[in-house]
């Protein structure tokens, strides 16, 4: 394989670029079916076009939940229910005084967000099961409450759904009113999909403790995309009453919140044409096939397990031609530390990392045991020891998984706050983990601007609305990664899927993902493990170098080699306690460290 | 007044109870919960109303012929829903495997039955009124349910095995226990539990295949309250959770009925995600 | 003690395993005579229990395994302990729910069930302590008392070789030595042993051979008596040159 030359701009490589043109064009040519749709077909296809709009308009606020952030939703019908029953009662002035149909609307897409959140509030702490039986429990009461608050809904005997004024009150009119509403909606995802927000989202649905790492906070990502997809569900259910022109509590069985949930799952994760095509599909299918209508729901749920046993990806991953390559098996791993000082800047100076007589032991046993340990800048520090020694326990510490029972972590002298694991990323603490994590389904770049997301300036708005803000932060942050990839020798790889690599490439992935934050500490969980003598070696030269541009890196490591030939001081961990400590020639002619480290 | 309030809060906890021992005894062989507990339970319902009603078999024959159908539908879940995703990495796909199965069952169920709910047969020819059939047959079920699991767990080789992966499956399996077969047998166990306790409970819940989503909800809420693969601890709040649903439903109305369960589910869960009973955090880095 | 070099009961050649995607053993040679001791030793994290794991059938792997003359290629964990080749996991997992006759009732799950019986009540001769505590649960057991207990559920297969990872760790030395007797004497009874230990001392004293592995390679094969072991042993851990000292 031949090197790159030096002079080369990887930043110019627009990957993503070109990507989304080729993603954005299905979904011009939808845009031009669906303005020019009247054109081709009679009354009744209008409807089935304005059904499969309003579905979407849900659908596409959904998917963020279930297909970006893999939260199990099922019971999303439940938010159509509410804006559906709060637009028409609203507007048929059952509970309080008539209000216009448009006011109406933007009040059931309040009341959407709101309940939105409250379904999905539980998700910050229930995982995969437990929510998806929330979510149920949920859409099994809200119904069962349309039909008994007979005063409010009208029972079982229902309500109008409100009408739209003219020009949106005749069929064709309140078609393209949901089409608007359906391509803003595209747009808008789309350009969160596009985003720091959306790979934060894939982030915290496949690698959730790198999330945490690259200083993404779960509940406040996951509040933002509940109230927006709690929104939207609200006008859609406003919408759909419309389109319904009246609605009882029959109208929203569970049947439909398994189209909506199942849409996005045949259309694949993370996608955005995907489950718009699943929608349309879904919508459309049992309308040429009528004998099958009774039979559509199982045969979604058909779909569904198949999709599941055979093709997790969906028609997303079908249709990713791009990603069937063979990628050469030869390629090897060349970093690039002269690009780190570039890569780092000049960091200020942050202060030793220390800790002092930490102790925390699970249930009676000491894991670490009155721990003194001071990391200094621009030094690579190692840590070894036996199992069970605390090495890991104690890198565990300092990012914030364990709370110490005792003693203090602390960066130049203010203490770390125990358990805030995000934090540590705003500190400039960035680390990799034992087994990597990373989101497989997303391309090694974006795996790597992962790493970088707190360094946007713009809101979530802005990204949705993809103001001037949102797209500097966008080609910034591609950038700056193509840099850090460049720098560890990956930069071909930047657009291929990151499941795609072999285990090393993907232990310098998360390196380069931890240098986005241009730390002042890295920490590393047994890097060398799983690597060749050869990679352990460019490794090794890889971390001086990043110790050579002023970050502290600390290494839990068992391979001695690497230890011995990197370090620059080395402690050793016996039983939670600091058995020996000091330059790598000094640990090698100490007695008992050879003893306890051969176990003699 | 109150008595009725107290025997029909104990027929359907016990309902309850059942089927989140249907969840746990799934649950304890694979780690998996799946959502077919509630349609086995509605299965159990329909079968039975089909076989004795419809097909005009005497109980002698239904019941046995309903349980089966339940042990078929328990083997069909582990082979179809959990054995081909247990081998992945991805933890969540057992829930979308498992909740397709079961939407799969409700759909087929409605097509083939109707989506009316029809009534079950009165299983003995008794009158009606006070103690009756209706209320104490799933009491019967589910004390016969416990004390068979007992049996089944202290005096069986192959309910100490049950037992013995339940608790550490890796450790079962280095032993040299054929783990994949006495997955299947713990999901043919749970499959017939399940339709015992539709089967049980036919009276009160009706013949009805959209019981399937609501057992599932609120058999799972013992199992949440009680502690994941705690049989005594789903008795006991499932029999709990009957009576607060039927008192509630009698002081105040259904629809708060609803909403308390809900929300007491969710107060208890958020407080207390592993149950009332047991805390145990994973070990993620 | 004398090697049947041209038929050793286990024969492990060329294996390569690891989880996923990451590779933890690269062609790894290994055998195990009859009767004969052999202790496994290395640095954590060289492999050693992923070895093990590999040629139980708990873990897929490549290469060629060959026990009693049968190719083990593809087998599970039940079926290589039917054919003799019994695998004690490290960290005395006993099923602490259980009583102590009972975990040793499943490990003969497949015997017919007076067979069972007896060789249960074969392996409670071996090890009084236990049998003391027969109707317990395993949860009473100490430590000690637990590590035996998985080795005695070894035993109750009655096995060719036993493979038994680990079995001191975390045991006081006096049940150190007590665990590791019972590799002695199965030796004496004509049972091969595959010992894991990180205690080199205890396990050179035991052991016919050692192997050791390093970086998922095997990086030194001797007999125990060699002389200067240690120090070998520290420069094969360590991949440094030999120092003047």
């Amino acid at each position: 394989m031949q090197m790159p030359a030096a002079g080369l701009h990887p930043g110019r490589v627009n990957v993503l670029g070109s990507m989304s043109t080729i993603g954005a064009l299905p979904l011009l040519a939808l845009f031009a079916f669906g303005v020019a749709l009247p054109l081709f077909g009679g009354g009744y296809w209008g409807v089935i076009a304005t059904r499969a709009c309003v579905y979407w308009v849900l659908v596409s606020g959904l998917n963020l939940v279930v297909g970006f952030a893999g939260q199990i939703a099922i019971g999303w019908v439940a938010l159509l229910t509410l804006g559906a029953y709060t637009a028409s009662v609203l507007v048929a002035g059952n509970a309080a005084p008539q209000l216009p149909a448009y006011l109406a609307l933007a009040i059931a897409g309040v009341v959407g967000a709101v309940f939105g959140l409250i379904v999905g509030l539980p998700a910050l702490r229930l995982r995969t099961f437990y929510f998806a039986i929330t979510t149920l429990g949920f859409a099994t009461i809200v119904t069962q409450v349309a039909l008994a608050w007979q005063s409010v809904t009208g029972g079982g005997v229902g309500v109008a759904g409100p009408v739209f004024p003219p020009p949106f009150s005749s069929e064709w009119g309140f078609y393209y009113f949901c089409f608007g509403f359906a391509a803003i909606c595209t747009w808008m995802t789309g350009n969160v999909a596009a985003s720091r927000f959306g790979r934060a989202l894939t982030a915290i649905r496949d690698a959730e403790v790198a999330a945490e790492a690259s200083g993404i906070s779960k509940p406040a990502l996951l509040v933002t995309v509940f109230l927006f997809s709690g929104a939207v569900a609200g006008i859609a259910g406003g919408l759909f009453a419309t389109l319904q022109s009246y609605i009882t509590p029959d109208a929203f069985t569970l049947d439909l919140s398994v189209l909506f949930f199942i849409a996005i799952l045949i259309g694949g994760r993370s996608s955005i044409l995907g489950p718009l095509l699943g929608t349309i599909l879904l919508t459309v299918l049992p309308e040429f096939a009528a004998p099958l209508v009774a039979w559509s729901t199982f045969l979604y749920a058909a779909l569904l397990l198949v999709i599941v046993l055979a093709i997790p990806g969906g028609i997303a991953e079908l249709l990713d031609f791009k990603n069937r390559r063979p990628l050469a098996s030869d390629r090897a791993i060349v970093p690039r530390p002269e690009l780190l000082p570039r890569l780092l800047g000049t960091p200020a100076d942050a202060g030793a990392l220390t800790l002092e007589q930490v102790a925390l032991s699970f249930g009676g046993v000491h894991a670490i045991d009155g721990l003194d340990l001071e990391i200094r800048p621009s030094q690579v520090h190692g840590l070894i020891g036996p199992n069970g020694s605390g090495k890991t326990t104690t890198l565990n510490v300092i990012s914030g998984y364990y709370a110490q029972h005792r003693g203090a972590v602390r960066l130049n002298g203010m203490a770390l706050p125990v358990f805030a694991r995000e934090r540590r990323a705003h500190l400039r603490i960035a680390r990799t983990f034992q087994t990597p994590r990373v989101v497989g389904s997303a391309s090694v770049l974006q795996n790597v601007m992962i790493g970088g997301t707190i360094d946007g300036k713009g809101t979530f708005v802005e990204s949705l609305l993809s103001l001037p803000r949102h797209r500097r932060d966008e080609a910034k942050l591609r950038d700056t990664a193509m840099l850090a990839l460049t720098a560890v020798g990956l930069e071909r790889l930047a657009a291929v899927r990151a499941d795609r690599l072999q285990h090393s490439e993907l232990r310098f992935i998360e390196i380069a993902r931890a240098l986005m934050l241009r730390p002042a500490y890295l920490l590393l969980d047994e890097p060398a493990a799983g690597l060749s003598g050869e990679e352990i070696k460019r490794l090794g030269t890889f971390l001086l170098a990043i110790a050579a541009a002023g970050t502290g890196v600390l290494v839990v490591e068992h391979h001695p080699d690497l230890i011995f030939d990197i370090c620059h001081h080395v402690t050793v961990l016996n039983l939670g306690k600091k058995l020996a400590a000091g330059t790598p020639a000094e640990i090698r002619s100490h007695r008992e460290v050879v003893n306890a480290y051969l176990g003699g | 007044m109150v008595q009725s309030i107290v025997l029909s809060g104990l027929a359907v906890g016990c309902i309850y109870a059942l089927i989140g021992i249907t969840y746990n005894v799934m649950f304890s062989a694979s780690r998996v919960f799946s959502f077919t507990a509630g349609a086995l339970g509605m299965l159990g319902g329909v079968l039975g109303a089909l076989f004795i009603d419809r097909l005009g078999m005497p109980v002698a024959l239904g019941f046995p012929l309903a349980l089966l159908g339940g042990v078929a539908l328990g083997i069909i879940t582990e082979l179809i829903a959990v054995r081909p995703v247990l081998k992945s990495l991805d933890q969540h796909l057992y829930v979308l495997s498992t909740l397709a199965l079961a939407l799969m069952l409700q759909q087929f169920t409605a097509i083939e039955w109707g989506t009316d709910a029809r009534p079950f047969p009165r299983l003995f020819d008794l009158p009606r009124g006070g103690f009756d059939q209706q209320f104490w047959l799933p009491m019967l079920a589910c004390a016969a349910v416990i004390v068979g699991l007992e049996l089944l767990y202290r005096h069986t080789l192959i309910g100490r095995a049950f037992q013995a992966i339940a608790e550490d499956t890796y450790a079962a399996r280095a032993l040299g226990l054929p783990e994949r077969s006495l997955r299947m047998a713990s999901y043919a166990l749970a499959g017939a539990i399940g339709a015992l306790a539709g089967f049980a409970g036919g009276e009160m819940l009706l013949a009805f295949f959209g019981n399937a989503p609501l057992l599932t909800f609120y058999g799972f809420v013992p199992v949440a309250l009680g502690g994941m693969g705690s049989n005594r601890g789903a008795v006991v709040a499932g029999l709990l959770l009957g009576l607060f649903q039927q008192a509630a439903n009698f002081l105040v109305g259904g629809i708060f009925a609803s909403v308390a369960v809900f929300t007491v589910f969710i107060i208890v869960l958020l407080a207390r995600p592993e149950g009332l009973a047991g805390a145990a955090l994973q070990r993620r880095v | 003690m004398p090697i049947s070099a041209a038929e050793p009961l286990l024969e492990v050649a060329g294996l390569s395993t690891g989880y996923g995607k990451i590779g933890v053993l690269r062609g790894v040679d290994l055998t195990v005579g009859a009767a004969e001791v052999v202790a496994l030793l290395g640095p954590n994290g060289a492999g050693k229990t992923t070895l093990l794991r590999a040629v139980s059938g708990l873990l897929p792997w490549s290469g060629r395994v060959r026990f009693a003359g049968r190719d083990l290629a593809g087998l599970g964990p039940r079926e290589t302990a039917q054919a003799g080749l019994v695998h004690v996991i490290e960290g005395h997992r006993v099923f602490t729910q259980l009583a102590v006759h009972d975990n040793l009732l499943l490990a003969g799950y497949d015997l017919p069930r007076g067979e069972r019986a007896a060789r249960v009540e074969e392996v409670f001769v071996l090890f009084p302590e236990i049998a003391a505590k027969r109707h317990e649960r395993a949860a009473a057991l100490s430590g000690g008392q637990q590590q035996i207990l998985a080795v005695a559920q070894g035993l109750v297969r009655r096995p060719r070789l036993l493979m038994l990872d680990e079995p001191s760790a975390g045991l006081s030395p006096v049940l150190v030595d007590r665990v590791l007797i019972v590799a002695q004497r199965l030796r004496e009874a004509g049972t091969a042993v595959l010992l894991v230990e990180q205690l080199i001392e205890k396990a050179l004293a035991l052991a016919d051979r050692i192997y050791a592995l390093a970086r998922g390679s095997i990086v030194l094969e001797a007999k125990a008596g060699e002389p200067d072991l240690p120090a070998r042993l520290e420069q094969a851990y360590m991949a440094t040159a030999p120092r003047a000292s």
